[in-house]
């Protein structure tokens, strides 16, 4: 069987794994996903959930396996997979010189989107940047900055969502949010995956990938692992399983 | 005594951070060994880099070979017609020309090549040395012999700065260029902006012409103002084809930029990369003519400096203003600074392509 086989399969892996130097980061990723997923990866620091994501992302090539997403070969990233692909960093990646405005007005070029003022507007009201849009990135608290970095990756509505710790050190109101839209973006049909080490937000997807030691176990639901290890929560699930008394 | 001990801890976590970042220590203690072993060889300016030539009558011309070759200088032509010492001094074959008389009265004249006064003076103090150590031998107060007249082509002063200001622009604008080039693209990559660039759906080369383009402009922009204050305020004559070198400005930016691009690619941290960039700049600046005269430079040296764009950019430079070269002769310094940039822009898209492996 090769990854993405099924006609709904947006995005496959099939025994994918990725290297540097002799140490494998990551091993063994099996997964398929369809319209409207969302995967939670979980586990510890160091397990290879963002190289995973940077994988999905073309930024990073397997060496070993294979993976497939929206139709194009992970060994061969291409410009066309990059342009329905959102990647949001661990790190606040915007131009911190640049205003909200001008950052997003350069991801519409680049993305090529046909009515830039529209798309633009309609994520600033979305995101409610309207008074933070003449402001500099590196003006911006943790959460707006989120919000920004949030609303530059979906402007061009992108099928596969991958975003790499989207709430860490934000507070409680600005976590529900993004939470929000990230369960609005997978009912409307894309594929949203995220890696978190909030294991109370993580149990929001239906589906999670648990990493340990550069292995990936799943996916599962996340009941299925709390079950599995007898524990009452996935945050004592996953210290088990990493060999942690809870 | 607490003092000490918060001292001591901090110089103790410095020394463990820079022993275990190889980088740092190899471009802190090995790349200056390595200059200071290159430079202590190549830099030995001397009278005899300066190339001498002999025109006008044959008879007394072995005389003055002899006399010459003495003194240390390097003669790499004699027995030319009238004439001919000056056309090569200003065909830029040699430094000095003497022209030896034609008649009874005329003078012996040395026609030296000033745009670089620095490696002619001692030459011209060695020829003057040569002309009254051959009277003397003559024995006879009454027959001065002919009279020495030394002519300075390009330069008539010798003035430094006119000598210097030319290869200064070069200098100015590939340090700049350099630090901007690597500058720019470690901050990037610390920052965390050319992670989220890259998962864009933009070709490489759209991503190195649009983040070049307009550095390359500001680096046309300062060469210019540069050769203008050079103009204006120390009156630096632009006797040649100013535009010609006006169009290499930009290439020459952009060789460097692509350059410091390249080394920012392969460096971990802005540190790392500022450090290779300062690897590359010391031997051009030594090794190019801009500090030192190239021709004095040992043969191995010369090949080296032939690689540093700085090095034809300074020719390139000084036929513009001094020479009053024209467009054909100032481009063609210009083609091997587009070679190199043509091997740098080739360099750093390489390097953008693995750099996240």
């Amino acid at each position: 069987m090769r990854p993405g086989d099924g006609a709904d399969v947006l995005v496959g892996m099939l025994g994918a794994g990725k290297r540097f130097g002799r140490r494998w980061v990551v091993r063994d990723l099996n997964f398929s996903l369809g319209a409207g997923a969302m995967l939670g990866l979980v586990g510890a620091n160091g397990g290879g959930k963002t190289t995973t994501l940077r994988m999905l992302a073309g930024l990073l090539r397997p060496d070993c396996g294979a993976g497939i997403v929206l139709g194009h070969d992970l060994s061969r990233p291409n410009r066309r997979m990059r342009r329905d692909i959102g990647y949001m960093s661990q790190r606040l990646s915007l131009y911190p010189e640049l205003t909200i405005a001008e950052n997003l007005a350069f991801r519409a070029a680049v993305l090529g989107l046909n009515d830039r003022r529209t798309t633009i507007g309609e994520a600033v009201d979305r995101y409610g940047l309207d008074g933070v849009l003449r402001t500099r990135f590196d003006r911006l608290s943790g959460g707006w900055a989120r919000r920004a970095q949030f609303a530059a990756v979906t402007l061009a509505s992108p099928k596969l969502l991958l975003l790499d710790e989207p709430t860490a050190g934000l507070d409680v109101a600005s976590k529900r949010a993004i939470w929000g839209w990230l369960t609005d973006f997978a009912r409307a049909g894309h594929v949203v995956i995220i890696s978190t080490h909030d294991l109370v937000e993580a149990q929001v997807c239906p589906t999670i990938l648990h990493y340990a030691d550069g292995l990936a176990e799943g996916p599962m639901r996340p009941e299925a692992l709390i079950a599995r290890t007898g524990s009452l929560d996935l945050e004592e699930a996953v210290l088990r399983l990493a060999g942690r008394p809870s | 005594m607490a003092t000490l001990l918060t001292i001591s801890a901090v110089a103790r976590v410095e020394c463990l951070r820079l022993l275990r970042s190889p980088t740092s220590f190899t471009l802190l203690l090995l790349v200056p060994a390595l200059q200071i072993l290159l430079f202590g060889y190549a830099i030995r300016p001397s009278v005899a880099a300066v190339a001498v030539a002999l025109a006008g009558p044959t008879a007394g011309q072995g005389d003055v070979v002899r006399l010459a070759r003495d003194a240390g200088m390097r003669v790499v032509g004699h027995d030319l017609r009238p004439g001919g010492a000056e056309s090569l001094v200003r065909a830029g074959k040699v430094a000095v020309g003497i022209e030896l008389p034609t008649g009874p009265f005329a003078p012996v004249t040395a026609i030296v090549d000033s745009s670089d006064p620095n490696l002619t003076a001692a030459a011209e103090a060695r020829i003057e040395a040569i002309y009254w150590h051959a009277l003397a031998q003559r024995n006879d107060v009454a027959d001065f012999g002919p009279r020495l007249r030394v002519e300075r082509l390009y330069n008539p002063a010798a003035r430094a700065d006119w000598a210097f200001l030319p290869a200064l622009v070069g200098a100015i604008m590939m340090i700049s260029m350099l630090m901007l080039g690597t500058l720019g693209m470690a901050r990037e990559r610390e920052l965390g902006t050319w992670e989220a660039l890259i998962a864009l759906p933009i070709g490489r080369a759209a991503l190195i012409a649009g983040k070049l383009a307009p550095l390359a402009v500001i680096g046309a922009l300062q060469g210019v103002v540069v050769l203008a204050v050079g103009h204006w305020v120390f009156d630096l004559p632009l006797r040649g084809s100013v535009m010609s070198l006006a169009a290499i400005l930009p290439i020459f930016a952009v060789a460097h930029l692509a350059l410091g691009q390249a080394l920012a690619a392969r460096a971990r941290t802005q540190l790392a990369a500022l450090q290779g960039a300062v690897a590359f700049y010391l031997p051009a600046m030594l090794l190019s003519g801009f500090l030192y005269p190239f021709a004095t430079l040992p043969p191995w040296a010369q090949r080296i400096g032939e690689l540093f764009p700085l090095t034809h950019f300074i020719r390139a430079s000084r036929e513009a203003t001094l020479r009053g070269g024209d467009a054909g002769t100032v481009l063609a310094h210009g083609v091997p600074i587009a070679l190199f940039a043509v091997v740098m822009l080739a360099l750093s898209a390489m390097q953008q392509r693995v750099q996240l492996d």
